[in-house]
């Protein structure tokens, strides 16, 4: 408001010299002038933001709307899945090329309707379970829309039961994707393979070098490393609220919930039962429940009823048994509510076997010491149990819990496989992140004495002491392990001395220029740095010995993996002003050492200089202050260790 | 009112203006990026009628999918629920026969045959035997051998062969597992057959080669790459590699060619073997040279894949992506290259460098079948020491080891207890006991009495439980793991044993950050006697330390587990003969787990003042100056090994203030420097 007032009174100021007709014209010429600006800028710019409404108003549509595509009866159908296919024979990596981020890309076939000759549809267009995979597919970061630079294909046909499709038709459909070729590259997810009466382990659509990731594998149908097993997803975990319980011990010690048990194995069941009594629970389908209750989440035992999945909770071990597939959906209840699966089917590949390590949170019995159950379970020791508990949990939530979630470790398992130096760790996939936060990976964890011979570098960060300096140097070239001396000349005002200048010593001595007078380049990993133990000395520390200084470095090669100096100094928790303090008092205990005379290893170097956490290595060159608390934090968070004062 | 007509019209051009500008701004930007906005719906179409789609399977379809039988064994394929009959190992465990060979014995195959012998789960029963291990025939003897006696379908059997059989098998493997080296990735029976490595014609027996790791970062300079030549050649790259054309040969002589096969490892700090087979020699090589492996594309099984988390230690990489394979070398994280480097070195220690270590692998492998969910975790087969040294029947879980507090986030427990060895006639030692009782660590004393005559019959008044326990009057039952023992550390003491209550307090303090190490306070040094061409060892005061005596020591309780159930009997044997042995045999036992010295903590000299009373033969005593008949016991146990693992320190620990320049009265451990 106030800028319009402004220009309001210099708008009349500037034109009075020109008559009114002028005026008139002139600011008709400006209109137009100003106009065609924006006209131009409107058809300039106008058709993208057109296209892209137009996008938008392309996602709003129904599903009844998808192009219908005939398949003619004659159309080639894929060969049968080749067994022998491994990664490095049918899959065809050259599509993945280099991709710096180390990605895959996956693209999405289209939805299309396929009706065969008849025009009747071959399957149901997409289930929601598999609408909601593709979208999980399509949001994620494997995603991209060209088909051009993709390394995978999901198609769009739904094909997670096989049941609800017609297996010649549907081949026919996969086989004229646009990119089939073989159907390599392809990935094809299914969770209910076979059909009656033989009900095959994996997909019986011929689907030929198509990766597939199924649901129920047995030994005999998964191609190691080049299938992906799948979990049965449960539509349970989206209905039903069911909260965690904490691991302990429960009411029930064994319980089998599945309805559609083989006789032979409920009888099993049902002898167990009878030995154990109240300790073990085999519930059964409820025949006599009023109208409106829905069969799936109510079991009986004789006439008592239970809510599931609520009763899983009760138990600690929960029998996984095989029906007619070997992947059941109640695997995923069971480990949802904590409870540890018993599995018993013979050569089933668990859901993620190769890289989940399913000892940690399930028990597999064979099925011919089905009746031995009880006793293996009672070995084992309660501690194990409720670690079984929570990884068994842990899995669910991370792996079993949604459909996306099922989708995005289907996709990583095979990046991984792709890229393979940017895998995920075994801890990454099966430590539950309590256990992550807790634990330290010592980055130098081999138990190894290094040999004396190597010697060690002595740097000494200097800014212009030159006298102090020489002494320093003097008294450190004393020492028989000294392999180098490395000066750190901070000052860039000031020339260091002439080469003649320097003191004449036994090992070789290099001076590096900085290009900023900052106090991390103490730690930098220099090139010139050959041996893997430093030391690090300032400039005015002459008063140590070249005995205590060797002996330093003899104590640094039995505990390469610490940092080993001098002057030590303590932290405390000081509850007056409720922080930390620092303490340079002679105390009974040290947590730091002071670098201004330290021996460590060069990784910590390159840890200090590329890897410091937040912002600390700013902080410090920009207060001159606190490297040394800086370096013991960087070296006890990463190994776990305490320092050694010397 | 022309004053008013041209201020509004002023102000109507003001207004435009502003207009254009405000319209016009988000409306460049809008249309500035070409590619579909960000954060606009992308790729797969929201569904307007999603909410009406079908689940894809009809209710109660996953509840009942039909009920089958359970099912009939498939020809030929096995697995080991089908396969395997584990209630034959119900009991004692693994129990394994081996076939006697027939005929005469090739020296790869005798040290197999020994290895098996040697080891803890061998039983000369085949009817009580759980597994029974068939030696495949070599080619040094060339005669197939005729289907063994007790064969029954191939059933609970394990056909090993470490080299490819020669001839054809005369019979069908039925229902056996095979454990063989390299075997192809298509044959391969994961969780059934055993992967194993291939091991060089003269691979030794016992021990072996350590590796050759001499530090843990790659030293500035070493060639980034090594390439798997015909005949297990290597052909160093330079740093300068991308001169060499893919098909893993050089047309440029750049390194130096090594021309004798196997004589020297490659020193460079990624290897590259091809998938072919012939190739899986160089694994090994490159594996005890700490040469990160890089497999290209491998048509083999790497060995023991069922239970070595290999991405630890190798990468297994696509040949077909050279350019992608050698960036991603050249720019892999230092991080990642120390970790894989260190993990080839404790994987080369653990499972392959010897051929005992290999049979051991595969029994333990089969052994963690049998157990379930007993078995060890992964993180034991992992992480150092290994599944062979970490006895999973010691406890269900990690954190109950001395190894790996660290990765579980956990400390040893803050208590001890004392465990005296005693047995000669007298007073009790009540000295040591109150100084021990004194400790505010202590949990409880165990006195192990271990004489004919009947422990005395009063014990001092002490402020924590004293026990006495009856040993069998053998020394190596001092290393019994005994269920009274109910805290993760164990002092070990004589009862001739002298110490103050600060010295077992500090020295506490200090197990508790070393909990894999045994800390004591005497200590012995061991030398190689050019001489008598031998090793020996001495109580003499050197610079040097490598063991610690067991008379006052403090270690995990887990290493009596591992003393009486790993060892072999014949070295037990061997320190129950010759008393003092049992302490080299102890130290020898911690130094082979953890490859590191003892730890020693201050002594007062006052206590070696005080001289024992005569030793009493083979009863307990302080065993101060090993006497020169047991000098010979070190070279049995070196041989018993297979090598030497006693490593020597040169350094003590003391409390921070020890003899600094402050008052006495701020010292935490004052007594330590009484005069």
């Amino acid at each position: 408001m106030c800028a319009s007032v402004k220009y309001n009174i210099r708008g009349p100021a500037l034109i009075p010299r020109m008559k009114t007709k002028h005026r008139i014209y002139y600011i008709t010429l400006f209109s137009i002038v100003l106009l065609g600006l924006i006209a131009t800028g409107m058809f300039q710019f106008w058709p993208h933001s057109i296209e892209s409404s137009s996008d938008w108003s392309v996602q709003k549509r129904s599903i009844r709307d998808v192009p219908v595509v005939r398949l003619p009866a004659d159309s080639p159908v894929p060969e049968r899945g080749d067994l022998s296919c491994r990664m490095h024979t049918c899959f065809d990596v050259y599509r993945c090329g280099f991709n710096p981020k180390n990605k895959i890309k996956v693209y999405i076939y289209s939805l299309k309707k396929y009706v065969d000759d008849a025009g009747v549809p071959v399957s149901s267009t997409i289930s929601q379970e598999y609408n909601e995979l593709l979208t999980a597919v399509a949001d994620s970061d494997y995603y991209t829309e060209d088909i051009a630079r993709a390394c995978l294909f999901i198609p769009s046909i739904d094909l997670l039961n096989q049941n609800a499709l017609r297996v010649k038709e549907t081949a026919q459909a996969l086989a004229q994707l646009s990119r089939w070729d073989r159907g390599t590259n392809h990935l094809l997810f299914n969770m209910l393979p076979g059909g009656p009466p033989d009900y095959n382990t994996a997909l019986d659509v011929p689907r030929d070098r198509a990766l597939l990731a199924g649901g129920g594998f047995s030994t005999w149908t998964y191609r190691q490393g080049y299938d992906v097993s799948i979990p049965v997803y449960s539509p349970l975990s989206a209905e039903v609220d069911l909260p965690e319980k904490g691991p302990g011990p429960r009411r029930y010690f064994l319980l089998s919930s599945q309805m559609a048990l083989h006789p032979e194995y409920r009888e099993e069941l049902a002898a167990l039962q009878a030995r154990h009594g109240e300790a073990a629970l085999v519930l059964d389908k409820c025949t006599n429940l009023s109208e409106g209750i829905p069969a799936a989440r109510k079991r009986c035992h004789k006439h008592q009823v239970f809510d599931y999945p609520q009763v899983l909770q009760e138990a600690t071990f929960c029998v996984v048994l095989r029906g007619a597939r070997l992947g059941q959906a109640v695997l995923s209840d069971v480990l949802r509510a904590g409870c540890i699966p018993v599995i018993i089917a013979d050569s089933y590949i668990l859901p993620f076997s190769e890289v989940l390590d399913w000892k940690r949170a399930s028990v597999a019995v064979p099925e011919e010491k089905m009746s031995d159950v009880y006793s293996i379970l009672q070995s084992i020791p309660q501690r194990q149990i409720e670690e079984m508990q929570r990884q068994a949990r842990w899995f669910w939530e991370a792996y079993f819990q949604s459909i996306k979630a099922i989708a995005l470790a289907t996709l990583q398992i095979i990046n991984d496989r792709i890229y393979p130096y940017a895998a995920i760790s075994y801890e990454d996939w099966n430590d539950p992140p309590s256990v992550k936060w807790g634990s330290v990976s010592n980055p130098l964890f081999l138990p190894l004495i290094p040999p004396q011979s190597q010697g060690f570098t002595a740097i000494v960060l200097t800014y212009d002491r030159v006298e102090s300096l020489f002494r320093v140097i003097t008294e450190v070239s004393k020492v028989p392990s000294l392999s180098k001396l490395l000066v750190v000349w901070n000052n860039q005002n000031k020339n260091p001395p002439e080469d003649s200048l320097w003191p004449k010593i036994r090992v070789p001595l290099k001076v590096v220029r900085t290009a900023e007078n900052k106090l991390s380049n103490r730690f930098f990993p220099y090139d010139e740095i050959e041996t893997e133990a430093v030391l690090a000395i300032d400039d005015d520390i002459i008063m140590l010995t070249s005995d205590e200084l060797q002996f330093g470095y003899e104590v640094w090669r039995e505990f390469p993996d610490r940092l080993v100096g001098y002057p030590g100094r303590l932290h405390l928790w000081d509850h007056e002003m409720s922080k930390w303090k620092y303490e340079s008092e002679w105390t009974n205990e040290v947590s730091m050492v002071l670098t201004g005379a330290a021996f460590y290893h060069k990784y910590f170097n390159y840890l200090y200089t590329y890897k410091m956490p937040g912002d600390i290595k700013n902080w410090v060159d920009a207060h001159m202050n606190c490297e040394d608390i800086a370096m013991n934090f960087l070296v006890a968070n990463v190994t776990g260790k305490a320092v050694i004062k010397v | 009112m022309q004053s008013w007509r041209r201020k509004s019209l002023w102000l109507a051009l003001l207004a435009s203006w502003i207009l254009v500008l405000l319209g016009l701004f988000p409306l460049l930007r809008l249309a500035v990026p070409t590619s579909p906005r960000a954060g606009a719906p992308r790729g797969w179409p929201r569904w307007l009628d999603a909410e009406l789609l079908q689940s894809f399977a009809k209710p109660g379809e996953l509840l009942e999918d039909g009920p089958r039988p359970p099912q009939a064994l498939r020809g030929g394929s096995c697995n080991w629920g089908a396969c395997f009959d584990t209630s034959k190992c119900r009991g004692g465990g693994l129990k394994v026969f081996v076939y006697p060979a027939a005929g005469p014995v090739s020296e790869t195959r005798r040290r197999i045959l020994a290895s098996v012998e040697g080891s803890r789960y061998h039983t000369l029963s085949a009817a009580e035997a759980c597994l029974l291990l068939l030696l495949s025939p070599d080619t040094s003897t060339g005669e197939c051998d005729p289907v063994p006696p007790q064969w029954d379908g191939g059933r609970n059997h394990l056909v090993l062969s470490l080299h490819p059989a020669p001839c054809p098998r005369t019979f069908q493997l039925g229902q056996a597992m095979v454990a063989e080296a390299s075997p192809t990735v298509d044959t391969f029976r994961p969780g059934f057959d055993v992967a194993l490595p291939l091991l060089p014609e003269a691979h030794p027996l016992r021990g072996g080669a350590p590796g050759q790791l001499r530090q843990h970062s790659p030293r500035p300079g070493v060639a980034l790459l090594a390439l798997a030549e015909d005949g297990g050649r290597w052909h160093v790259a330079g740093t300068d590699f991308s001169a060499c054309p893919w098909d893993g040969r050089c047309e440029q002589d750049r390194g130096p060619k090594q021309t004798h096969p196997g004589a020297t490892l490659p020193n460079a700090t990624f290897c590259l073997i091809p998938g072919r087979s012939p190739d899986v020699l160089h694994f090994l090589q490159a594996l005890q040279a700490g040469c990160i492996p890089v497999l290209l594309s491998p048509r083999w099984e790497l060995p023991f894949s069922e239970v070595i988390d290999w991405t630890k230690a190798a990468i297994v990489a696509d040949e077909r992506l050279p350019l992608q394979v050698l960036t991603a070398l050249q720019e892999m994280p230092l991080t990642r290259v120390l970790a894989l480097r260190q993990q080839t070195q404790f994987l080369w220690d653990a499972y392959f460098s010897s051929v005992e270590k290999v049979v051991h692998t595969t029994l333990e492998i089969i052994q963690d079948r049998i157990f379930g969910p007993s078995a060890h975790p992964s993180l034991l087969w992992n992480r150092p020491p290994g599944a062979i040294l970490a006895l999973p029947t010691f406890s269900p879980s990690p954190s109950d080891f001395p190894f790996y507090h660290l990765q579980q986030g956990s400390r040893p427990l803050g208590r001890f207890s004392a465990l005296i060895w005693g047995g000669a006639p007298g007073q009790p030692p009540l000295k040591l006991i109150q100084a021990v009782a004194g400790s505010q660590h202590c949990a409880q004393i165990l006195v192990l009495w271990s004489s004919e005559k009947p422990p005395p019959t009063r014990w001092p008044k002490t402020a924590v439980p004293l026990t006495v326990i009856d040993g069998h009057r053998k020394v190596s039952d001092r290393f019994f793991p005994y269920s009274a023992i109910s805290t993760d550390a164990i002092l070990s003491l004589d009862a001739h044993s002298s110490l103050s209550t600060s010295e077992v307090d500090f020295a506490f303090v200090v197990w508790q950050s070393f909990p894999e190490r045994m800390v004591g306070f005497l200590t012995w040094s061991h030398f190689w006697d050019e001489a008598r061409g031998g090793w020996g060892y001495t109580a003499k005061r050197t610079n040097e330390f490598s063991m610690v005596l067991t008379s006052a020591a403090f270690y995990h309780r887990y290493y009596h587990t591992l003393f009486t159930h790993s060892l072999p009997k014949a070295l037990r044997t061997l320190a129950d003969e010759a008393p003092t042995c049992v302490d080299v045999l102890m130290n020898f036992l911690v130094a082979s787990v953890t490859k590191l010295p003892p730890i020693k903590v201050p002594y007062g000299m006052w206590h070696q003042e005080a001289r024992p009373p005569p030793l009493e033969p083979g009863g307990p005593g302080l065993r101060q100056e090993p006497q020169p008949a047991a000098q010979n016991c070190i070279n049995q146990m070196a041989a018993g090994f297979g090598h030497m693992p006693l490593v020597s320190s040169r350094l003590r620990l003391d409390p921070v203030l020890f003899k600094d320049p402050v008052s006495v009265l701020r010292k935490k451990y004052r007594s330590l420097e009484k005069p």
